[in-house]
């Protein structure tokens, strides 16, 4: 199978000097094409930490991680700015969209940092917003439409550009649970229709469930990874 | 959309936007302001070096300016003066006998410089009859009239009407005296000639040095302030046994004095700027901050750091365009209104201390028209700089920090 993600052995240490703390602690992680997966623990447990690095907005302490093969942790940081930008799509808690854009705009903006052509945006916007169902909203800022509308539009933007995968670190933790239960569903029908790879963390068990790989975290360690589990089912 | 979004950041915060503006227009504008002070100032000054004590050009034997000895005459003056008139350059043109001296009154003594004049064309060049403050202009009938200054009148306690004694050399070097009785009081923006420049009828003067029909100044006024190099020049050539001089060479310390104000004006430029500059460095910072979210999240999906600084950089730049025009107009406006009307200084209650330093204080301030697209630059170029403090700041931002905010 076709891997998008591979970290190997990383670890991300605070404090190093007085009392050091492990946020990610020797962590292995492997991810597919077109997986779904949910990162899973309390509160501290190290899933931001863990993303950025993945994300390539952080440097591990130790470890490497391979994003289609190409070494992340030896780019520059004006390098992992481009490489972030044709190759992963960001979704945050909140605060996603650029509040004097449209949500059109919004999602445009990363299309224009990547020179796409007027005509090639305008479809893709259109076909995006379609998806989110939000075709009716394209062109009203952010501050009036609700926290998970704006996390569709965040998402849309994500997908914009096609990118490798998408990190989405709790898209879900400042909504009510019937925006979050859409958001979901527009995350799975997007992972389907474009076969995307979807990493998202959570600590909410509606979104866990809604996964269909659930890699646990504790202290910055992996205690339990769902992926053994279900190839088991499908052998089953 | 970098340019767009900058655009539409700047509506966010009106009034920081508006602020910034106004800061650039008020630094244009007072800029400005202080420089039309001072070249009104200036060129009031001179103007009345020029209108009322050296003229534009004046001609004098060699070697009489050394001593002033009454020896050093200008022979056949009156047909130079004739032939100077006929010039086209030339306004006005008028003859002084001069003599150094002492004026002594019942209460005491002081040195002057004593002017023998021909009234009618002296008010031509110095407008001496305008400064009167007290008494009348020459009586060309009487003999012995003498106009003195006000601060020399207060000094040596002495009024209209008064006598006072004329003491001074005539060219065989032989002690003269002479009693005058004050005609006039004037008082001119010029305290320091006030003090030491009496004025007497030529005729007087030259009766007593024995000197008539000659004299030894000739002033000349001309049209056009730009006029007096070539004019000079030309002067030169004609009466090569003459010497001419421009108001600049016979008045050294208004020329320095010109560039001295220059210099002021600089360092009050870059204190304006410094003001200025400290503003928006503020004001950009704290905009900056406020969107340290908005920032790093742009960085994180990998909007590159020329595009951030680029961001922070036309904010500034869009509202010092819009600010400028402002700046620029009510300057203008405020500049040509006064230019007008005159700027009263004595309100300020300095009249004395600008006379000290032969300023008036009717204020003409002129628009600095040959310094504008200077002081253009200098502000816009001060707002850009200052602008690059919070861009780079914005620049320096890591995602990971910025998005934990
Ligand atoms: N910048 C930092 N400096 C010091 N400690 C940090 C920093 N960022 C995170 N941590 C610590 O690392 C651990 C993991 O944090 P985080 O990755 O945010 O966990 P989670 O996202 O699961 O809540 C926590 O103990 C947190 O306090
Ligand atoms: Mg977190």
């Amino acid at each position: 199978m076709d891997t998008v993600i591979d970290a190997h052995n990383i670890s991300k240490v605070y404090n190093r000097n007085t009392i050091p703390v492990y946020a990610v602690n020797n962590v292995h992680l492997h991810l597919n094409r077109g997986e779904f997966t949910a990162l899973v623990g309390p509160s501290g447990s190290g899933k931001t930490t863990l993303l950025n690095m993945i994300g390539g907005l952080d440097k591990p302490d130790e470890g490497n991680i391979f994003i289609n093969g190409q070494d992340i942790t030896a780019l520059s940081a004006n390098e992992l700015i481009d490489f972030r930008l044709r190759n992963i799509g960001f979704v945050f808690q909140s605060f996603n969209l650029i509040p004097v854009l449209t949500a059109k705009e919004n999602v445009e903006f990363i299309m224009q940092l990547q020179k796409m052509d007027k005509k090639d945006r305008d479809e893709r916007v259109l076909q995006l917003f379609q998806q989110i169902e939000m075709v009716d909203k394209l062109d009203e800022r952010p501050s009036r439409l609700s926290g998970g509308q704006q996390q569709r539009v965040a998402v849309a933007r994500a997908l914009a550009t096609k990118p490798q995968f998408i990190l989405a670190d709790e898209p879900t933790a400042n909504l009510d649970s019937k925006s979050a239960s859409n958001l979901l569903d527009i995350m799975a029908k997007l992972n389907k229709e474009e076969n995307i790879t979807f990493l998202f963390s959570t600590h909410d068990q509606r979104v866990i469930d809604r996964a269909r790989r659930v890699i646990t975290l504790v202290d910055g360690r992996i205690i339990n990874d769902t992926a053994a589990v279900s190839t088991a089912h499908q052998q089953a | 959309m970098i340019l767009s979004i900058a655009w539409r950041n700047i509506w966010r915060n009106k009034v920081r936007s508006i602020t910034i503006m106004l800061s650039i227009a008020l630094g244009l504008f007072s800029g400005l302001l202080v420089l039309s002070l001072y070249q009104g100032m200036m060129n009031s000054r001179i103007r009345s070096v020029i209108e009322s004590e050296v003229g534009h050009i004046q001609l004098h034997h060699p070697k009489f300016k050394n001593d002033y000895e009454p020896e050093f005459v200008i022979k056949r003056g009156e047909d130079i003066l004739n032939q100077i008139s006929k010039l086209p350059e030339v306004k006005f043109v008028a003859p002084r006998s001069i003599s150094m001296g002492m004026l002594s009154t019942a209460n005491g003594t002081a040195g002057v410089q004593i002017n023998g004049v021909v009234p009618g064309l002296e008010n031509n060049i110095s407008q001496l009859k305008s400064k009167i403050q007290e008494g009348d202009d020459f009586d060309t009938l009487k003999r012995n009239q003498i106009m003195i200054g006000r601060k020399l009148a207060g000094k040596l306690k002495v009024r209209r009407g008064s006598r006072v004694v004329l003491t001074f050399t005539d060219p065989a070097g032989e002690i003269i005296a002479g009693a005058f009785k004050i005609r006039a009081i004037y008082k001119s923006e010029n305290t320091q000639l006030d003090e030491s420049y009496v004025f007497i009828m030529k005729n007087d003067l030259n009766r007593l040095l024995n000197i008539d029909p000659d004299f030894h100044e000739i002033v000349i006024l001309l049209h056009h302030n730009e006029d007096v190099k070539p004019v000079n020049q030309k002067l030169k050539k004609i009466f090569s046994s003459l010497r001419s001089e421009t108001w600049m060479e016979i008045s050294p310390e208004t020329e320095l004095m010109t560039k001295t104000v220059d210099q002021y004006s600089y360092i009050i430029m870059i204190i304006i700027m410094m003001a200025l500059a400290f503003g928006i460095i503020n004001t950009m910072l704290m905009a900056i901050l406020e969107r340290t979210r908005e920032i790093g999240m742009m960085l994180a999906l990998g909007t590159n750091r020329l595009r951030i600084f680029l961001l922070v950089l036309y904010e500034t730049v869009i509202l010092t365009l819009a600010g400028t025009p402002f700046g620029l107009f009510a300057s203008w406006l405020l500049i040509s209104y006064f230019n007008k009307q005159g700027l009263d200084l004595s309100y300020l209650g300095s009249t004395e201390m600008l006379n000290n330093f032969g300023f008036g204080t009717m204020i003409y301030p002129e628009f600095p028209k040959e310094k504008l697209s200077g002081i253009v630059i200098i502000v816009i170029g001060t707002a850009l700089i200052s602008s690059l403090f919070p861009a780079l700041k914005a620049i320096r931002m890591q995602p990971v920090d910025a998005l934990r905010k």
